[in-house]
């Protein structure tokens, strides 16, 4: 296996040894899907939308992989800034270790998808499992990107994690499904994943569009991600 | 800086390169840092190193010494390359070990990856990190503690930890910021001894102390005040 590979395995296995990331792992997505799929019905009709069933229940297990992929990625950054940098030093590279903390990242955000579609899958019935399990995904992505840029530009723990659930709180009650699609709702990041998220619930298909922007959208937060893990790792020469 | 091992100072990228001899290992000159604090209009600025010079050379223990805040630490960091400078320029051989005053550590991996971790960073082997890894385990005597987490030690042992990471490649320039914080009376005393061997074998030292009661340990000693180092 190669440096990188080896490193990023390094990486995950730090995560995964917290105990706090397991217990929120299987309570996050019960939280979302189980306990808040009627809430959330509610609350999207009090918004102005009109997101409701499996639909409802698919939206929370999307929003449950943001939520913990947001978090999870502001602490790889913030909580390993400077020994990321000190590794980089000794001769890793900032390239290098940027790209280890991607790959942890990716993996993780495919476990806590696997967790969160399960719980799915478990709790309620889904016309088209394998379209909710990619929009879930590319929750997870959109959110390891926003979490590392945060994490990049905010180190406190406080303010970088507030900072973070600020954006995800925006996200969830602008998104579609949750209000009436206008004004904040158009330039959210998960626009297209909810949408596609919601399709999926219902037991429709989405829009080979709809793909395509999602597809852009993860792969524009990976690149975010990845610039915010070198942009910390990067030397400082002056 | 990379793992590969040369004698001659490379510059640190985007310096002006200065004439060096090859016995130099570290030569900083006319480095320059402010810190900015608040937001304007009621911002401040703090200068910290008005224009220090510095210099090691192979075979060399220097100290550097200062008041709480004189910038000992600021002038370690844009030495290494982990804080940018405001001006001046910093050469170093390329083959450069640091030990930060705060171990700058994993907390949930343990000793033993740390260990893996650093030796994929420096490039070394199979058999040169094993023979590393029990080198220092065994000089520092910490060989216990391997498979243990880092939150689940010492502060000592972290600095062990944090020093024997700094040394595993054996580098021909080894700076150490305040590297025996913790450390008690038997590791201070052994951890000068590393240093004096490493020292005879020709590695270059640059070592951050309060004390100048350590001065006869070493071979220079720069004292840094009002942000200009000068020889004492």
């Amino acid at each position: 296996m190669s440096a990188v590979a080896l490193t990023g395995a390094d990486f995950l296995r730090e995560h995964l040894r917290a105990r706090l990331t397991l217990v929120m792992l299987v309570t996050i997505p019960a939280l979302f899907v189980v306990a808040s799929a009627s809430a959330l019905s509610e609350f999207a009709t009090a918004l102005g939308g009109s997101v409701g069933g499996g639909s409802a229940s698919a939206l929370g297990a999307g929003w449950a992989a943001a939520f913990l992929s947001g978090a999870l990625g502001f602490f790889q950054v913030a909580s390993s800034r400077d020994a990321d940098r000190r590794l980089a030093l000794a001769g890793m590279g900032p390239t290098r270790v940027a790209t280890a903390r991607i790959l942890a990242s990716v993996l993780l955000g495919l476990l806590i998808t696997i967790v969160a579609f399960l719980t799915l899958w478990l709790s309620t019935e889904i016309g088209r499992p394998a379209h909710a399990f990619a929009a879930i995904l590319v929750f997870s992505l959109i959110y390891i990107g926003i979490g590392t840029l945060v994490g990049s530009l905010i180190s406190e723990p406080l303010e970088g994690s507030l900072t973070v659930a600020f954006v995800f709180l925006i996200d969830v009650f602008s998104g579609p499904g949750m209000s009436d699609g206008g004004g904040l709702a158009q330039i959210m990041p998960t626009r297209k994943a909810a949408d596609v998220l919601i399709a999926a619930g219902a037991g429709q298909g989405s829009p080979r569009g709809d793909w395509i922007a999602v597809g852009l959208t993860a792969a524009g937060a990976l690149a975010l991600a990845a610039i915010a893990f070198w942009l910390s790792a990067r030397p400082r020469s002056g | 800086m990379s793992g590969d091992p040369t004698a001659t100072p490379a510059p640190s990228a985007s310096s002006p390169r200065t004439a060096a001899t090859p016995a130099t290992v570290l030569r900083a000159e006319g480095i320059e840092k402010s810190f900015h604090r608040g937001i304007p209009p009621w911002r401040r600025e703090i200068e910290v190193l008005k224009g220090a010079d510095l210099e090691v050379r192979r075979g060399e223990l220097v100290g550097l010494v200062g008041e709480n805040g004189s910038g000992k630490s600021t002038l370690m960091k844009i030495a290494v390359g982990l804080l940018e400078r405001d001006a001046g320029a910093v050469e170093h051989s390329a083959k450069l070990g640091y030990c930060p005053q705060t171990p700058l550590l994993w907390e949930k991996l343990t000793v033993d990856e740390h260990f893996e971790l650093f030796a994929r960073a420096y490039r070394l082997d199979a058999a040169g990190a094993d023979a590393a890894t029990r080198r220092l385990f065994d000089e520092l005597q910490f060989a216990r503690y391997r498979g243990y987490r880092i939150e689940e030690l010492s502060g000592g042992t972290r600095q062990k930890l944090n020093l024997a990471l700094a040394l595993m490649h054996e580098p021909d320039l080894l700076l150490l910021d305040e590297p025996y914080s913790g450390f008690d009376w038997e590791t201070y005393l052994r951890f000068w001894e590393m240093s004096e061997r490493r020292r005879d074998e020709g590695m270059g030292i640059l070592i951050v102390s309060h004390f100048l009661s350590e001065r006869e340990r070493l071979d220079r000693v720069y004292e840094l005040r009002d942000g200009r180092c000068r020889e004492v």
